[in-house]
């Protein structure tokens, strides 16, 4: 009896003994906590966010299935099912980690060509706006789309490639709001309809010169020219200054603009604030029924009117004029002394399909 | 003295079964845990020391993992997820004392970075004051301006990034800024230069 309880408590003891020891754990827990730990510094959430939490899902429940299997009493354990189910863990991770570095090599190899393609764009479009006085207005845009597009720059070389996508976005954004700056102003040069309009006057005051033998002046706000014509014939050349809103067609008071149309010289003025000076009888016929059509429909404020006194006057082809034409005092010397009153005026914007503007603007 | 013994046994193991049996969840170590946690949280701890704080999160998770399946049991043993709450306790307490150095230190780095921005932008601007009017050149100058408007105008956003603690993505931008503003001023050297006034 003595040595049948001794057996007994032998027993016992033995079990509870080795219930105390550590039970050997599949080698596959301890690899795929760290093949979880690797995803997760190698941004997984961030670039495959729903193959991640698809992933986490999948681990999760190996992980809980494996602490249920693992409080148990040592003789009732069982890990087959738990190695089975963090071997399928493991493969997905492989999977995921796969698809994240094919990912993360896509944008890699995208986001230079990105960076090279918008820093042409800003090029361009910084290339065309220099073309105008009003390109200033583009100015900040630009410059902002410069900084974003450095800082993707930067991000790029420290791999972080999600913020410099999102860098991008933000160059595309500030590129956009440029165009819409200086886009409505510039698609006039490259409009045909308009540039054959601008065409029909340049060369109605020409043949006129022509058939009445006199001169005329043709003022090309595109090339920044005024050319004196003689008898039909281009005579002098002069390099010009315009209105700070030059590009545009005039419109009223204060807007800066430098008028298009046919005019004529209706004063001379031989000491002026800006040297000497010739005015043009703007605004015209055209420009009153323009004036009028733009008030009706609320395009110049309440309170504005057409404006007038512009010139062509002396004082250096500055090209941030109120409105008027300006040349070199010595330039401006020799024209006003070769013309005289009623010369007619003629201001375009181009007078070819092909001018610098829409150039630029194809380029674009 | 057999059955003495017999029953001294089974005594002692009835008497397991009804602790084990009457254990209870570690409500207090749980709350303590989170708070610490929490805490780390609060003070910036995923911006500045993410991966710490991923393993704190992750030995929590481990230890209310560990919880849940205990919870299940009729014998019930709280002994290892009382040891994985007060790691996570103890880390994430460690872990917040040293926390407000790194976040010091990248708030430095951050107002560093947006003061070099300024001066290059503020000597830009000084250097276009001076730049010769005239000769054509007044658009040139009203084009830098714009530039340098655009400039100060991104420098707000260092601003607001300093005071949303975002101080990598601060230093990032001041940065962009004080290249740029360089070659403003680059630009503008350049245009004097061409009106023959060097300085």
């Amino acid at each position: 009896m003595r040595l049948y309880v001794n057996r007994v408590l032998s027993l016992l003891i033995l079990i509870i003994v080795s219930g105390c020891s550590a039970s050997i754990v599949p080698p596959e827990v301890e690899e795929a906590e760290k093949q979880e730990h690797h995803l997760w510094r190698a941004e997984a959430p961030i670039y495959l966010p729903e193959e991640y939490d698809q992933y986490k899902a999948l681990f999760h429940e190996a992980r809980k299935n494996f602490i249920r299997e693992n409080s148990r009493f040592h003789l009732f354990r069982n890990y087959t099912n738990i190695t089975l189910q963090y071997r399928n863990v493991l493969n997905a991770g492989a999977q995921l980690y796969e698809e994240l570095e094919k990912k993360k090599q896509e944008l890699s190899a995208n986001i230079p060509i990105k960076i090279l393609s918008f820093r042409k764009k800003i090029n361009t479009l910084r290339g065309l706006i220099s073309l105008m006085n009003e390109g200033r207005l583009a100015r900040q845009d630009l410059v902002k789309a410069d900084v974003a597009l450095l800082e993707a720059e930067k991000y790029h070389e420290k791999s972080d490639y999600k913020a410099a996508e999102d860098k991008i976005l933000q160059v595309s954004s500030f590129i956009n709001a440029a165009e819409e700056k200086v886009m409505p102003i510039v698609n006039r040069y490259g409009n045909q309809d308009q540039v054959k309009k601008w065409q029909h006057w340049a060369n109605k005051t020409i043949d006129e010169s022509k058939t009445n033998k006199n001169l005329a002046i043709i003022v090309n706000k595109s090339r920044r020219t005024l050319t004196l014509y003689k008898s039909g014939n281009p005579w002098k050349t002069y390099q010009i200054g315009i209105g700070r809103n030059g590009t545009r067609d005039k419109l009223h008071s204060g807007d800066h603009a430098t008028p298009e149309g046919t005019y004529k010289i209706v004063k001379k003025l031989p000491k002026s604030r800006y040297y000497k000076a010739l005015l043009i009888n703007y605004p015209n016929k055209d420009d009153r029924k323009q004036f009028l059509s733009a008030k009706k429909k609320g395009l110049i404020p309440e309170h504005a009117g057409i404006g007038g006194l512009i010139e062509i006057h002396g004082g250096g082809r500055d090209s941030m004029t109120y409105g008027c034409i300006a040349l070199d005092n010595h330039a401006m010397k020799e024209l006003y002394n070769l013309v005289h009153i009623d010369t007619p005026v003629t201001i375009v914007g181009a007078v070819n399909f092909q001018n610098r503007i829409s150039s630029a603007l194809q380029e674009f | 003295m057999n059955q003495k013994i017999l029953s001294i046994l089974a005594f002692c193991l009835i008497a397991i079964v009804l602790m084990a049996g009457c254990a209870k969840e570690p409500a207090e170590d749980i709350h303590a845990a989170k708070t610490a946690v929490d805490a780390v949280i609060a003070e910036g701890g995923e911006k500045y020391a993410s991966e710490d704080v991923k393993k704190i999160n992750d030995t929590l998770t481990a230890a209310m993992d560990e919880i849940k399946a205990q919870d299940d049991k009729m014998m019930k043993n709280y002994a290892k997820a009382k040891e994985l709450l007060a790691q996570a306790k103890t880390d994430a307490e460690a872990l917040k004392v040293n926390l407000p150095v790194k976040k010091e230190e990248s708030k430095m780095n951050a107002l560093a970075a947006q003061e070099a921005a300024k001066t290059a932008l503020a000597d830009a601007k000084a250097m276009l004051a001076k730049a010769p009017k005239g000769k054509g050149s007044r658009a040139d100058i009203e084009a830098m301006r714009a530039d340098l408007n655009g400039l100060e105008e991104t420098l707000t956003e260092v601003q607001a990034a300093i005071d949303s603690e975002d101080y990598t993505v601060a230093s990032q931008t001041a940065n962009s800024i004080m290249d740029k503003s360089s070659e403003v001023s680059a630009q503008i050297t350049s245009a004097m230069e061409k009106v023959g006034q060097t300085k």
